[in-house]
């Protein structure tokens, strides 16, 4: 069974349709590609998915549940998390406190035991993503690189089984994205995780992920391996234009 | 059906003042994205603008009118605009909040600084054409001025919708709230369309307060006729702040259903009519916010907000507190029992100020009505919370805990339908709240009987309230109450900063600064923000208790609203985010401009010829809390931030805090002593506080660069005189004036650009 | 009276300064309509542009491509004035233009098309054809010119333009650009979110623009349909111009930095 699966998710923004019956699933262990021009939807599916949109149109399954009516915080205890394209940080915290709040709101869903030691879940998790030589300064004062990171170790601290990355890799140096492609097929690998990766540096999707879908006008126009979706015809005409629409 | 005809029309005609007034308010809002809470007070001021000219000073109507809504109303709205409001871009709503809030607590001042509240003969505002002139509609007499009124709205209507279909300025304003950067790009100019609909918004306020205020028929005031336009925010709410269409439903509704009020509960056999029909507007108010659908999850403000707060540290926080017990401990010993009582009212109202800083500056949502709530408390512990009578009476323990807990529960209730919306809707939800609280809880003085029980909420108008005593201390004397006070004031502060410090408070930063960011972690922000409100309520309530303790009895004046609104603008000006942010705001209000007025009343006295002056002092004085409240668009932080930074420098520097503790420790002993008096010891105090560091400071400095074998730099005014000018100097003066950054005139007139830029290159 | 006087354009529409400014000397080393020396900007603390020079010559299209989140709309935002550049000059027609706000550009002849359609939704057509007076020209000029390009969209004058079709959006936006007979056109992701066919249709017009003499600075993800009108192309990549040339000599590495092959 996938972890998320969306069907015929449909949004619309007065009479601009944003996403037209949109249809995605992401496996556990495994990290799937969501590309497409800008305008294509992507960031629009991601808030369907987690709630922040409601929707047309269309389901969203986590886990086999139909989540479609659950507010936000309701679809992250199903184990669902996220980061923003535009970042989303806690600035009056700092960069521990912003991951280490994570796991203090994860302890107040009241789900019974499950308690964790923030301080020291923080302490692994930063350590993990690198972010150790920046634990104490304050967020707003690091670099969009590392602040992106920053996010993904939030997202980290509530132990999701699926996690939706929203262009991560934006703002970060050559060296970071390529440090970043390792952690998350680690995290795929070896923690289980399903990863549902938004992002225009191309290098890095058709590096890491298994599946990618290609979206267009809110459309899905392809879906496949990075070699499939690279020599896709409809998917160059997408990045580059249709040769025969000029004159 | 003659009532009901009767009521119907007079119905309309104030619910079409309603609507001249939120129409203008709704206006405003579309195009600059502020909720002009001085509504009211422009209303107000026009009014008494227009007695002035009209009956004071005899001039014909038309003329007056002319002056007033031609002139006078729109010039005020685009100079408060360019002013004050064009700074609030980029700030957080809080402060988007505040500032227009400020602004009518300056205009109310300036009101009762100007027009002395008690003249010898009472202000008349007449109608139109006097009382007499009337007319029978429909076997309803009708004055001439009532039907000016209705028509006028029905223009004003009309107006609004051409101006907003058919002129490029009302299209443009439309195209402002669709999307500013377009407009531009399409060479409008976003700042001069919302300068032009504040001027028109004010001339709206203006109208509706010189129609309404005969229509009222109620001697002049300016806290009345000032939350008589506030009425109308229920109506700009019915509309979303939108919708033109919808406001006017909302202001007829509005209009309509306080009239039937007085139609169908006659006041002589209903008590409670009067009261009633006064919290309509604000009852009203508080059901559209309930019905309003959810708002979208905020997103972060990182780049657009620019207010910062450092916390201190729980380390910090215990030395702080202990210090001002000291302080206060020793400024206890050489001050007079009336200057003891001031001083312990400003502090329980910083307690009060304190429940703002948590749920303001912490949770980042907003209580307008925070003394209603110390209003709520007080009438509990009036009623469960008082053993013993006569001198021998107490507060206890138990009543103060039943009192917070009350509180918290009123505050749960408020605060309900607010939650899912905006800060600015919490916001009006606790001004409804207090002025509900105001107008139907603290009028109930006298005696009902509700299924056999016999109470009264307010008995008497006036609840004497004793002074506590908890196990073993009673502080029934001044000393011991100030004391404790101060003690209550501390505890809680650092409470406070260690709550924030805690795993909650963490969680309300997180919730303020991304609410959308929280919900997809898993928070359940509406019960996070229900608790924080609870909590700020409970603290309000103890504030609120210890308050009316200390002054012995309290009557409704205690409770106002716009005291409310003092309260939090201090606290936001003192710095909303710091627990001395609270004390700042106590102690100013409560006493520092009591004691600079009684100053100068005092100086005025002494010198006699110089009377005239310092009564002009006096009462710019209470004019300074709005003054600089305003200014908050320019300072979002507050004070406290710049004192703490100043204060670090002293930190930095052993010597000097050395010596300015010793300074001060001597000014006290000498004090005490009775050597020298206390406005000694103030003009001392004040030395040692405002000069010694900067003095201090340099003098250290220079001896530092002295040791290190550098010239001590010279002061600007000082180049030329001590050294000659160097080319560096010359470069700095021209920077400074900013000769060196202008290759383009872009702000002189459009023509030149262009003629010098076909000059060949 | 514009900045540069577009050549061989049939409207000679009134200014806000008149109509009796003296014509353009035109001289050798004439500079370039619009030149960036090292422009930085940033959103915030985050940088965005690090060092970006350009130059868009009279009377020429210059294409911006590269990929999403390159900073190619920074850099249109820069040059229509909405973002004030941290360091660096902009020039327009050899004049620093540093500080000017978006409105004076736009009626000094800068015409903007911004990202995600350049209309208000909530205006009607007509109204939002009103809108472009601003700059200068009267509304009747605006309307004939208008709807006799786009006959579909006076047929429907007195609709919100946010009801209408995403390429009767854009249509809308671009009678903005024809009508006002600018002499910078400043065209951001024309394409974006249209139909193949009706980009095709946009990008003629484009082409007709810039046959009347209107210099034109474009952005565009769909790299060939722009490649075909443009005589200059940059690419921009993380913030910086990385490769220059004729749309010949960039068609072999497009394909590269889009798709990181």
């Amino acid at each position: 069974m996938p972890l998320l699966e969306t069907v015929d998710v449909k949004v619309r923004f007065g009479g601009n349709v944003a996403l037209d019956d949109v249809s995605i699933s992401v496996e556990p262990a495994s990290i799937t590609g969501l590309i497409g021009p800008n305008g294509a939807g992507k960031t629009t599916l991601f808030n369907a998915i987690t709630g922040l949109q409601s929707l047309s149109g269309g389901r969203v399954m986590l886990n086999g549940r139909d989540v479609t009516k659950l507010p936000p915080h309701k679809r992250a205890r199903q184990g669902l998390a996220r980061t923003f394209q535009r970042l989303e940080l806690f600035t009056s915290l700092s960069v521990r406190d912003n991951v280490r709040v994570a796991g203090e709101i994860r302890n107040r869903w009241g789900l019974g035991g499950g308690r964790m030691d923030t301080n020291a879940e923080a302490d692994r998790i930063i350590d993990l993503v690198g972010l150790r030589d920046v634990a104490d300064r304050e967020v707003g004062e690091i670099p969009t690189g590392q602040a992106r990171v920053v996010e993904l170790a939030r997202a980290l601290m509530i132990k999701p089984t699926l996690l939706l990355l929203d262009e991560p890799a934006s703002g970060q140096t050559e060296d970071e994205t390529e440090a970043f492609g390792h952690l998350l097929g680690r995290l795929a690998a070896e923690d289980g995780l399903g990863i549902c990766l938004v992002e225009h540096d191309m290098a890095l999707v058709m590096n890491v992920c298994e599946t990618i879908h290609v979206l267009e006008f809110g459309r899905m126009i392809a879906s496949g391996t990075a070699d499939e979706v690279r020599n896709d015809p409809a998917v160059i005409d997408a990045y580059l234009g249709a040769p025969e629409s000029v004159g | 059906m003659q009532t009901f005809l009767q009521y119907t029309i007079l119905g309309l005609v104030v619910g079409g003042v309603y609507f001249i007034a939120a129409s203008g308010l709704v206006v405003t809002y579309t195009t600059s994205g502020i909720f002009n809470f001085a509504q009211g007070a422009i209303a107000m001021l026009a009014a008494f603008t227009y007695w002035q000219v009209r009956w004071g000073w005899g001039w014909p109507a038309p003329l007056a009118l002319l002056l007033v809504l031609g002139v006078l109303a729109p010039l005020l709205g685009a100079v408060l605009y360019q002013v004050i409001m064009k700074n609030l871009r980029g700030t957080s709503e809080v402060t988007k909040i505040i500032v227009p809030v400020g602004v009518m607590l300056g205009f109310l001042s300036l009101a009762t600084w100007i027009w002395n509240p008690t003249p010898r003969t009472p202000r008349l505002f007449y109608k139109f054409f006097g009382a007499n002139a009337t007319v029978k509609i429909f076997d309803v007499r009708l004055t001439w001025h009532e039907i000016i009124a209705f028509f006028l709205a029905i223009v004003i209507a009309g107006g609004i919708a051409f101006l907003f279909r058919r002129t490029r300025s009302g299209v443009a304003m439309r195209a402002v709230v669709d999307d500013p950067d377009l407009l531009q790009l399409n060479g409008g100019r976003p700042e001069r369309l919302a300068t032009l609909s504040w001027a028109g918004g004010a001339f709206l306020a203006a109208l509706a307060g010189i129609l309404i205020t005969p229509i009222q028929g109620t001697a002049m005031s300016a806290n009345a006729l000032t939350l008589l336009v506030i009425d109308a925010f229920a109506a700009a709410m019915f509309g979303r702040l939108k919708s033109l269409p919808r406001t006017f439903v909302g202001a007829i509704v509005l209009g309509l259903a306080t009239n039937y009020v007085i139609a169908y509960f006659p006041a002589n056999k209903w008590t409670w009519t009067g009261a009633f029909r006064s919290s309509i507007p604000m009852i009203l108010l508080f059901v559209v916010l309930l019905v309003l659908p959810q708002d979208r999850l905020r997103g972060a403000t990182v780049l657009r907000t620019r207010e910062r707060f450092r916390m201190p540290s729980l380390r910090t926080a215990w030395i702080a507190g202990l210090v001002l017990v000291v302080v206060v401990w020793a400024l206890r010993t050489i001050m007079a029992t009336t200057a003891i009582n001031t001083l312990a009212y400003g502090i329980t109202l910083s307690i009060i100020a304190l429940s703002l800083v948590l749920l303001t500056g912490y949770a980042g949502e907003i209580n307008l009505a925070a003394l209603s709530f110390g209003a709520i408390g007080t009438i509990i512990v009036f009623h469960y919370g008082i053993s013993g009578t006569g001198n021998d009476a107490r507060m206890t323990l138990w009543g103060i805990l039943l009192a917070a807990v009350v509180c918290a529960v009123v505050g749960a209730l408020v605060a309900l339908p607010a939650l899912r919306l905006r800060g600015l809707y919490l916001a009006l939800a606790t001004m409804a709240f207090g002025v509900f609280v105001s107008r139907m809880v603290l009028t109930e003085i006298g005696e009902r009987e509700l299924f056999g029980i016999k109470f009264s909420i307010f008995q008497g108008g006036s609840l004497t309230i004793p002074r506590p005593e908890i196990g073993p201390f009673d502080f029934k004397s001044n000393d011991s109450f100030l004391m404790l006070a101060t003690v209550v004031f501390a505890l809680m502060a650092v409470g406070l900063v260690s709550l924030r410090h805690s795993n909650y408070g963490r969680r309300l930063a997180a919730m303020k600064d991304s609410p959308a960011a929280c919900a997809t972690l898993g928070m359940s922000v509406v019960r996070l923000k229900l608790s924080v409100f609870m909590m700020s309520a409970a603290i309000a309530g103890v504030g609120g208790v210890l308050m009316s303790a200390q002054l012995g009895s309290v009557n409704l004046d205690r409770f106002d609203i716009f005291l409310s609104l003092v309260i939090l603008l201090l606290t936001v000006v003192g710095g909303i985010g710091y627990a001395s942010g609270a004390l700042f705001s106590g102690v100013l209000f409560g006493c520092s401009i009591l004691a600079i007025q009684n100053t100068l009343t005092k100086l005025g006295s002494d010198y006699k010829s110089l009377e005239a002056v310092f009564g002009f002092l006096v009462s710019a004085v209470s004019v300074m809390p709005a003054t600089i409240g305003v200014t908050m668009g320019k300072n979002p932080s507050g004070a406290i931030t710049d004192i703490v930074e100043s204060l670090e420098g002293i930190k930095k520097s052993k010597p000097l805090m050395l010596t300015m503790i010793g300074l001060q420790v001597l000014i006290w002993a000498l004090a005490w002593q009775g050597v020298i008096n206390n406005w000694h010891f103030v003009i001392f105090t004040a030395a040692n506080l405002l000069i010694v560091p900067p003095l201090g400071g340099a003098v250290l400095k220079n001896m530092a660069l002295k040791k290190a074998g550098v010239e001590p730099p010279v002061p600007p005014e000082l180049i030329g005189i001590d050294r000659p000018f160097t080319d560096d100097d010359r470069l700095a003066i021209e920077h400074a004036l900013g000769l060196d950054a202008v290759p383009l005139p872009v702000s002189a007139p459009v023509h030149h650009q262009e003629e010098a830029a076909h000059a060949p290159a | 009276m514009t900045i540069i006087e577009p050549s061989g354009n049939g409207h000679e529409a009134p200014r806000p300064d008149g109509p009796h400014a003296p014509p353009p000397e035109h001289t050798l080393d004439e500079p370039p309509l619009l030149q960036l020396k090292g422009i930085r900007a940033a959103y915030g603390p985050i940088e965005v542009l690090h060092g970006v020079d350009l130059v868009v010559p009279e009377g020429s299209v210059v294409a911006l491509l590269g990929p999403n989140g390159a900073g190619k709309s920074t850099i249109l935002k820069v040059c229509s004035g909405l973002l004030q550049p941290s360091a660096g000059e902009v020039h327009l027609a050899g004049r620093i233009v540093n500080g000017a706000s978006a409105d004076q550009l736009a009626r000094l002849g800068v015409c903007t098309i911004p990202e995600g359609r350049g209309i208000f939704p909530n205006l009607t057509v007509r109204e939002n054809l009103w809108m472009a007076t601003m700059a200068g020209v009267p509304l009747d000029h605006v309307e004939e010119v208008a709807y006799a390009r786009f006959p579909r969209l006076g047929e429907r004058r007195k609709q919100l333009a946010g009801t209408m079709s995403g390429g009767e959006q854009q249509m809308l936006a671009m009678s903005r650009a024809l009508a006002v007979n600018p002499a910078l056109l400043l065209l951001d992701e024309l394409s974006m979110g249209l139909a193949p066919l009706v980009v095709a249709n946009l990008y003629e017009i484009v082409a007709q623009v810039s046959e009347e003499g209107v210099s034109i600075l474009v952005s565009e993800q769909f790299a060939r349909t722009v490649l075909g009108i443009a005589q200059y192309a940059a690419i921009v990549l993380h913030g910086n111009v990385t490769r220059e040339g004729t749309p010949e000599e960039l068609e072999d590495e497009l394909s590269a930095a889009y798709l990181g092959s």
